[in-house]
């Protein structure tokens, strides 16, 4: 470990996992994301929130090394990670994809446990903890919404990376829903997975996330926990809300 | 971490490509495809024959390889040049399109251990829709027919590097396009338009003979006289590797264009290199039960033993058709049997104008002494150049001659299985593939809390 500072909100000593270092990335001549510089500790939940066209799914695939960057750098303990060698740290699974739509739910778990080695009780734990069960026999093609991203949160759930990057991760499910899967990725993180989320509803965020980093426009409007933020925008009582309306 | 297990990424790929509706359309399309060009060679086959049991000598003419195992693979042919890139690019294209090339790329796996994966898909599908082709085989032995094992095998094998070839260019294709549309646009445009350049440039000379070489069906040619070109599978080995590299190269979403175009060529520059030992490779071996390719075994052992330089000069245009029968009967043969043959086409009609004498001789040089000669006939020739070498002609072999297999049959009974039975296997198969068996459901649904 390479650095460390101090954690304002859990007054624990913050030890530097993941860093993205001055991230920069535009198509043609429309900027997604400028000098986008930020870290995250083990166990971490970490929203990047902003709205739709932010750049939270450019910022999130640039990370696990899907697009290149323009200019910055991604450490890794310190250490440069090149993009090559990010899937050996961390994992994304992205937003609205309907991953083998022609096999059974449970082929395409079982294809991910077989690759990464999961014994079955970790892969029955899983479909269990996202109750996935009730569709395993269905075609990935007709599962509904709801079910689709719980497959897709079963999936990134039984990669075994240390940081698993999500984009939009509660799309697709009710309130009710939204709040159980909290719970999972919350049992998740406190056994030291790191998890980078990109949330567009904020309520959501609030919720699950230790730390944020506020995106409009493809720049960090603001970063660190929601009193850190409070503080940053002179709103002692301030929802997620509020703190963004404030700083964009 | 851990070394990634290639069983599960394989197995997906195979799924994979069996789930989709592509290969099993194919399948069902092949059937009627081979079995009405099989049944129509082996008509002709009987009839040929009936006429040979009355000509004494004629039989010899009658090979399987030529009146049955060509035609019905060449219906193979067609299928595999128009259909087959839909079900190759079927092993990339979907998951292009679901985005589940997401992950796939995030897997454990080197980009070049997926598309070789991949490849082999392929190569399993190309596998499954040959079903047909060989399932004629079958018929053609039940019916009674001789199959050659040897040249058999090398059709077949000619055939799956074709398969292979064309699954590497719908690869490629998918690599590199947004959609499976745009990918079946580029691939059917290679394999078509090659298609297309074969026969129409076939005859001509220059820069169009030597275009006409690239076509895609020349691939075959070879296999089909029996030969098996190591030059020529080393040839087609060096393009699908290298379409694997460039697809290797295109598949990883992560790299800067500028990286992906420097990458793409160097590989195309190996490629080339490649291509280009290969075609330095003149070493091949005449498979064909009839040996077609080779003069009478008595000459052959003579010929290898001159080992002097031999020296061709020919004065005929490359399109006159006495050439390419000299280049097919002579010439082709000489260069095989003798260790050091050279042969050099003395140039078109127009560059004889005014010099009719010269055109159509050809010119002999054996060590020291030459001779002319304006023969295309092994008969004449062969004994012009043991007079060179100053060696006897050997005798000649009793009973080395082909037999011929002439064969009177009525192959209708077979339209049953093409256009009946097999069709309705597959889709029993096909129906098997998309209600696979539930008893695995059961340790997973217990593990719910």
């Amino acid at each position: 470990m390479t650095s460390a500072d101090f954690n304002g909100n859990k007054g624990q000593l913050f030890v530097e996992l993941l860093r993205a270092d001055d991230l920069s990335k535009s198509y043609d001549d429309e900027t997604a994301i400028a000098n986008v510089s930020f870290s995250v500790a083990p166990g971490e939940i970490l929203g990047i929130v902003g709205p739709n066209g932010a750049g939270k799914t450019t910022l999130l695939e640039t990370l696990a090394g899907l697009i290149a960057s323009d200019s910055g750098n991604v450490l890794w303990c310190g250490e440069p990670l090149p993009a090559p060698r990010r899937k050996e740290a961390m994992f994304y699974m992205p937003d609205g994809i309907t991953p083998y739509q022609d096999r059974v739910a449970l082929d395409v778990v079982s294809f991910f446990s077989s690759v990464y080695k999961r014994s079955q009780a970790v892969i029955s734990d899983t479909i269990a903890a996202v109750e996935l069960a009730p569709v395993l026999r269905k075609r990935v093609s007709a599962l509904s919404k709801g079910y689709n991203r719980r497959l897709l949160l079963a999936i990134g759930l039984l990669t075994p990376q240390d940081v698993l990057l999500m984009d939009e991760p509660f799309d697709g499910f009710d309130i009710r829903q939204s709040r159980n899967i909290i719970q999972v990725l919350r049992h998740a993180a406190a056994r030291g997975r790191t998890l980078i989320l990109a949330i567009h509803q904020l309520a959501d965020a609030e919720r699950v996330c230790d730390r944020f980093l506020l995106l409009a426009g493809g720049k960090v409007r603001g970063i660190g926990t929601l009193r850190e933020l409070r503080t940053q925008t002179a709103l002692p009582e301030g929802s997620l809300e509020d703190i963004f309306l404030a700083l964009t | 971490m851990h070394a990634a297990r290639l069983r599960p990424l394989l197995a997906k790929e195979l799924a994979e490509i069996t789930g989709g509706r592509a290969l099993w359309t194919m399948l069902l399309l092949v059937c009627p495809l081979v079995g009405y060009s099989f049944a129509q060679a082996v008509s002709l086959y009987s009839e040929a024959s009936a006429t040979a049991s009355q000509t004494p000598g004629a039989a010899t003419n009658l090979s399987p390889l030529d009146g049955i195992l060509i035609p019905t693979f060449g219906a193979f042919y067609v299928a595999v040049t128009l259909l087959f890139p839909f079900v190759a690019i079927r092993v990339l294209g979907q998951e292009k399109e679901s985005g589940s090339l997401r992950l796939l790329l995030q897997l454990p796996y080197r980009s070049s251990t997926i598309i070789v994966t991949k490849l082999a898909a392929v190569l399993a599908a190309w596998a499954l829709v040959s079903i047909p082709a060989l399932s004629a085989l079958g018929a053609w032995v039940v019916l009674g027919g001789h199959l050659a094992p040897l040249e058999t095998l090398n059709l077949v094998f000619g055939h799956v590097l074709y398969g292979l070839l064309v699954g590497s260019i719908a690869l490629f294709s998918t690599t590199i396009s947004d959609s499976a549309a745009t990918a079946a646009i580029i691939a059917l445009a290679t394999t078509i338009g090659s298609w297309v350049l074969d026969f129409t440039l076939a005859g001509r000379s220059g820069w169009s003979a030597w275009i006409a070489e690239l076509s895609l069906t020349q691939t075959l040619r070879t296999f089909e006289q029996g030969l098996l070109s190591i030059g020529l599978v080393l040839g087609i080995s060096a393009v699908i590797c290298g379409l694997a590299a460039l697809s290797t190269v295109w598949l990883p979403p992560g790299v800067s264009m500028r990286g992906k175009i420097a990458r793409s060529v160097l590989c195309l520059l190996v490629t080339i290199a490649a291509l280009g030992i290969a075609t330095q490779i003149g070493r091949s071996f005449d498979v064909s039960e009839d040996r077609r390719n080779s003069f009478p075994s008595a000459d052959q052992q003579l010929l290898a033993t001159l080992r002097l330089p031999l020296l061709i000069t020919v004065n005929l245009s490359p399109e006159d058709p006495r050439y390419i029968d000299f280049k097919r009967n002579v010439l082709g043969k000489l260069e095989r049997a003798m260790p050091n043959v050279s042969v050099v086409v003395a140039g078109s009609r127009q560059d004889f104008a005014g010099q009719s004498d010269a055109y159509g001789q050809t010119q002999y040089v054996y060590g020291n002494r030459s001779d002319v000669s304006r023969s295309t006939s092994p008969r004449e020739i062969l004994p012009l150049l043991y007079a060179l070498a100053g060696v006897q002609p050997p005798a000649a072999a009793p009973g080395a001659e082909y037999p011929g297999y002439p064969l009177v049959v009525n192959a209708d009974a077979t339209l049953f299985w093409f256009f009946g039975g097999l069709p309705l296997l597959i889709a029993c198969a096909w129906w098997r593939s998309r209600h696979p068996p539930a008893v695995k459901l059961v340790a997973f649904e217990g593990g719910q809390s």
